[in-house]
């Protein structure tokens, strides 16, 4: 079940707030932060994950989770940028049955024949390492280096701040949310995650709910692997590994639940949001790894503490 | 407590898994002599140990993504402060950083149960965490360790006795009367349902403080094994995660039911050597390694699709 208007409202209101101090708080540090250009880059570096989250959110609505993400996009951009010299359309057109049957797999073992969507995903993870780092070297071998068109459209201006990959996020995750909130897909996905008993004896077909659930997070996780191998240039094989917690974190911040059937799409955007500026801060202070990572988990772990106890009180 | 013959039939199929695979590999090696079981053993113990801390937590009902980060963290804290000690400072250390991991597990489940947020995202966010303290301590690889501690972990010459005892005495002396304790029936409670072990009058959050403590220990245990075997520290968060995945599925192997509550600790230390001999004798054929992901993971999916069929046949 979707959160009453009143306790959703308080949920965005405290989100609008934890990443207005963020973004305050980054500007003092460094105040070239607060210029048109920065605040592009910002945005721009932030659509991926927030694909990505879209993604996550899709199937963490479901009850599920996918951790092959990450492996899904990286393969997508491999294909696409290998393929590239055959045809854009034709390497697009690969990267897209790969997405399919990806998540087909990864759908249909867990939805028709049980098995736990974590052991699922992860085993799948390692399973396209070991595929693509065989790959590399034999059936997939060739040019690591994206198609102009898709550098443009992942990391071109149009205007400042307004880029090519914003304006691409906007439109898929325009569609996510709307697909989410207003369709029969969007229903059932709530309804399945918050009581798959109940979904079913209502009806629905449960196994091909998730099997879409899936295959639509794959296709989502391979338009922000194309858009990560643009924006890099070229494709390695670890390209979206340290994507794969901050799509985790910004679907939980964002206040939904991973046992499913809660929360919304526009909260995981406003989680892909805060994040891509605390990455941008830890950037900027110029520390050291160790320090990085110790603070974003601490902030990952601390946020999603402060927004449970807040929407979780009546 | 009698052990259901499901597990046992399941505990057995491994076994047998186990002995082929042995002998396959045996019949790889020019010899097969004490040393190469020594070779096999230190192979296998933080896979094993990694296994059984991690199965701990399954059967309690959770699930811990950052036991390799705290294991690398605990390799880093005693092989840092080790380094070109006598035996008495190593085992100090040895003995300092089992403590820290277990404090780590009783904090990570303190957070769990008092946050309300659940385990996988918990674990997920302390793993970058643990990773990042294990950079601050050590930040490259390096450090060292005491020789004769070393060879107390990981025998002398061809002598495997010691790693057979550190293999089994963390079974012997922290699972078997932890099993038999009333702890360890409120760990196997919480993890068939919250709820009635919460009606029945189980102390949900202390359970859950003690099963994430318990698992921390093994991680500390694996972690200054990995010390002792490697003699050196290395920090890297590829390794640790190589190390989660590896322990969730070789708990899964050794028939311990992610939905909790179902399952022992012998299962997944036998099932731990299967994930040490896929790798390796693929490696004696020459075949490039990256193959023995996929298998690992295939193996995986099909084990748990397997037993979710027998499971819901059996009902």
């Amino acid at each position: 079940m979707k959160p009453s208007f009143a306790k959703s409202n308080r949920s965005m209101i405290a989100l609008w707030i934890i990443l207005i101090i963020t973004f305050i708080f980054t500007g003092i540090v460094d105040s070239y932060f607060f210029s048109i250009a920065s605040i592009g880059i910002t945005l721009q570096l932030a659509a991926p994950l927030g694909l990505l989250a879209a993604a996550q959110t899709i199937v963490m609505l479901t009850g599920g989770i996918d951790l092959s993400l990450a492996m899904i996009a990286t393969g997508a951009a491999y294909i696409v940028s290998v393929k590239s010299n055959a045809g854009l359309t034709t390497a697009l057109l690969f990267a897209l049955v790969f997405c399919v049957l990806v998540g087909a797999i990864n759908g249909i073992s867990i939805g028709l024949f049980g098995v736990n969507p974590l052991i699922m995903t992860l085993s799948m993870g390692a399973i396209l390492i070991g595929v693509f780092t065989v790959g590399v070297s034999t059936f997939l071998r060739g040019s690591s280096r994206m198609p102009e068109v898709l550098v443009t459209l992942s990391s071109g201006l149009i205007f400042d701040p307004i880029t090519w990959p914003l304006l691409v996020w906007v439109i898929v995750g325009g569609f996510v949310h709307f697909s989410l909130t207003r369709t029969g897909f969007g229903r059932v996905i709530y309804a399945i995650g918050d009581n798959a008993q109940a979904a079913r004896l209502a009806g629905v077909k449960v196994w091909q709910v998730q099997v879409a659930a899936y295959v639509s997070c794959a296709i989502l996780g391979g338009f922000a692997g194309i858009m990560l191998g643009g924006q890099s240039g070229a494709v390695a094989i670890s390209l979206a590994n340290s994507y794969l917690l901050p799509s985790v974190a910004a679907v939980v911040i964002g206040g939904t639940s991973i046992m499913g059937g809660l929360g919304s799409y526009s909260g995981s955007v406003m989680g892909a949001l805060i994040l891509s500026v605390l990455s941008y801060l830890l950037a900027i202070l110029n520390s050291s790894e160790a320090f990085k990572q110790l603070v974003y988990g601490g902030i990952v772990l601390a946020l999603a503490w402060v927004y449970s106890s807040i929407s979780e009180r009546k | 407590m009698r052990i259901p013959l499901r597990e046992q039939t399941w505990n057995i199929s491994i076994l047998g898994l186990v002995v082929g695979l042995t002998l396959w590999r045996g019949n790889q090696l020019p010899v097969f002599g004490s040393y190469e079981i020594k070779t096999i053993l230190l192979g296998i113990i933080p896979i094993a140990l990694l296994a059984m801390g991690q199965s701990l937590i399954i059967i309690g009902g959770g699930i811990n993504l950052a036991i390799g980060a705290e294991a690398i963290l605990i390799n880093c804290i005693t092989a840092r402060f080790s380094e070109g000690t006598s035996f008495s400072t190593s085992l100090k250390w040895a003995l300092i950083g089992i403590l820290i991991a277990a404090l780590i597990g009783a904090a990570t489940g303190w957070v769990i149960s008092k946050s309300g947020i659940a385990d996988i995202v918990v674990t997920l966010a302390t793993s970058f965490v643990l990773i990042g303290l294990a950079l601050f301590v050590q930040p490259g690889p390096g450090g060292g360790v005491n020789l004769e501690f070393a060879q107390a972990f990981s025998g002398k010459g061809d002598s495997f006795v010691a790693p057979l005892l550190v293999l089994f005495l963390p079974i012997l002396f922290i699972w078997l009367p932890l099993q038999r304790s009333r702890i360890g029936i409120s760990l196997y409670a919480i993890g068939s349902s919250k709820d009635a072990a919460f009606l029945s009058g189980v102390n949900v959050a202390r359970a859950r403080i003690l099963l994430y403590t318990f698992g921390g220990v093994f991680a500390g245990i694996c972690g200054v094994s990995l010390t002792a075997i490697t003699q050196a520290a290395s920090p890297f968060a590829v390794i640790s995660n190589t190390a989660t995945l590896n322990s969730v599925a070789a708990a899964v192997l050794g028939g311990v039911s992610l939905a909790g509550g179902v399952g022992g600790l012998f299962g997944p230390a036998l099932a731990s050597l299967v994930l040490y001999y896929i790798p390796t004798i693929m490696l004696g054929y020459g075949i490039d390694p990256a193959y023995s992901q996929i298998i690992q993971g295939a193996l995986t999916i099909l084990v748990v699709l397997v037993g979710g069929l027998l499971r819901s046949r059996g009902k």
